[in-house]
């Protein structure tokens, strides 16, 4: 009788301390996510030893892809040749007339005695060795901390456009939020000149593949299609990075704003290599160049020759003035 | 304590694989979460209390390594072990569809709480929309991986009760 009593007795406790944890539990994930609750030595401990190893596996992972995507890029290179050499006919075109923009952009810029606004960017290239397959949270590890450079809040991009900031720093790692994340608000405008209309780009807890802009009112000038870049307010993000093009339009639930869903710039999908923008200052002005045509592939092979040429003549001409210029000083 | 670092190893292990090697096969960024079958199949094999412990100590690393919702993680896993060890005297564990049919149960229950959660967060959508995204796919790699994970787990299991010996 004595024994079952004590056993009963044991029982109950311990249905009262496992009620004890998971209200606990259940009170630090709403304190956590207010910020009022964070346990950054454990996690910092934590994700440094296991670092190592994700980095191990995330390479044996890579060597695998890059196994696969040649494979496969053998099977496809005739058509793919096709198609490239295509593509780089559209771009040459697209390139000659960007020039003209350019060089009638310097000159209004001198005209007008404006500011250069274009930023220069210290990158750290990383590789993404983790990343949380939680769907509610996005979230990946990147194999560059503190030891190089990388800190807090410091911005995360691709080639095509951003990725998102980093929110933990380690030695030898760092975890970055994606702008999918539904915690992630990136202050953004819309490109196109006619419009600038800002807003805010927040992950969508309801379609993870998609962040939306909200905060833009009902009767502001947004279209499908138009590409939503930074907007630099608030300091975290560089002003001017792609963040991705507006895909749809819908309107608020309260009926006064409207929000734009968008199809990201960067495939998170293929989220194999990224760099950290570890410092941006005002750039000078670059020299307009000549692209230089691969051999081969050139559009028009007898200008390409004689600009060739050209150049070449040029480079001459300025070692010449050079060391006449030297003459002179020495004289 | 040798038997508490194998098992330590052996989470630390899935959860690297998970976030390392899945994202290669995920479909919307959705894969297979290891360490909520391991939870399970713990308290399957080793009841209640030890599940509850194990699901509560994996689901805290994976909160502190992903830098997600901090205890949302130690939440689910914790009562997925605590279902599974309450189960475990009235089911034959060496069936092959326990696992299987387990893991489709624990997926569906960890997705509808972490909504709640969610939700309860202030972070407003809409379900079924999201479950299309999220919870299919989950299923589908669930039962894909949910036999291998009950296995080792098993193994290792069986391998630390030897050692003990």
């Amino acid at each position: 009788m004595g024994t079952r009593l004590r056993r009963d007795g044991h029982k109950k406790s311990r249905t009262w301390a496992l009620l004890f944890v998971f209200v606990s539990v259940f009170c630090i994930i709403f304190f956590a996510a207010q910020g009022r609750f964070q346990a950054p030595v454990l996690a910092k401990s934590v994700s440094t030893v296991a670092a190592p190893f994700e980095k191990a596996i995330s390479w044996v992972g890579s060597q695998l892809r890059y196994v696969t995507s040649n494979i496969w890029e053998i099977a496809t290179v005739h058509e793919q040749n096709k198609m490239l050499r295509n593509e780089v006919d559209q771009l040459r075109i697209q390139n000659l007339q960007a020039s003209e923009y350019a060089a009638e952009n310097a000159r209004l810029r001198a005209l007008l005695g404006y500011k250069q606004a274009a930023m220069q960017f210290d990158l750290v290239a990383a590789r993404v060795i983790g990343r949380e397959a939680d769907s509610w949270s996005h979230m990946i590890v990147i194999d560059r901390g503190t030891a190089d450079g990388v800190k807090e809040n410091m911005a995360v991009v691709t080639e095509k456009g951003l990725v998102g900031h980093v929110i933990e720093a380690g030695p030898n790692y760092a975890k970055v939020q994606l702008i999918l994340d539904p915690r992630s608000s990136v202050g953004t405008l819309v490109q196109r000149a006619e419009s600038r209309v800002v807003g805010i780009v927040e992950g969508d807890p309801a379609n993870p593949t998609m962040p939306r802009m909200i905060n833009v009112p009902k009767n502001a000038d947004i279209e499908e299609g138009d590409i939503i870049v930074t907007s630099g307010f608030g300091g975290m993000y560089p002003k001017g990075l792609v963040v991705g093009i507006v895909s749809s339009l819908e309107n608020d639930e309260a009926g006064l704003l409207k929000i734009a869903l968008l199809e990201p710039a960067v495939d998170f999908q293929k989220l194999e290599d990224v760099a950290v923008i570890v410092n941006s200052r005002e750039a000078p002005p670059e020299p307009l160049k000549t692209p230089v045509q691969t051999p081969g592939t050139e559009t028009d092979p007898a200008a390409e020759k004689k600009a060739q040429e050209a150049q070449a003549a040029g480079g001459e001409e300025a070692v010449q003035q050079d060391a006449q210029v030297q003459a002179g000083e020495s004289d | 304590m040798k038997a508490f670092l194998k098992w330590a190893l052996f989470v630390l292990l899935l959860y690297v694989l998970q976030a390392s090697l899945l994202p290669l096969i995920a479909f919307h960024g959705a894969s297979a979460d290891f360490l909520l079958l391991f939870a399970v199949s713990f308290g399957f094999i080793r009841g209640m209390r030890l599940g509850v412990l194990a699901g509560f100590l994996a689901g805290l690393l994976q909160d502190l390594l992903s830098g997600t919702f901090l205890g949302m993680n130690t939440l689910t896993k914790m009562l997925a072990g605590f279902i599974a060890g309450a189960l475990s005297d009235h089911v034959f564990k060496e069936q092959m569809f326990l696992p299987v049919v387990s893991s489709v149960i624990a997926a569906v229950a960890n997705y509808f709480l972490l909504a709640v959660l969610m939700l309860l967060l202030g972070y407003r959508f809409n379900l079924l929309e999201n479950a299309e995204y999220i919870l299919l796919p989950l299923i589908v790699y669930q039962l894909v991986f949910s036999y291998p994970v009950h296995k080792l787990t098993r193994q290792v299991n069986e391998w630390v009760a030897q050692e003990g010996k």
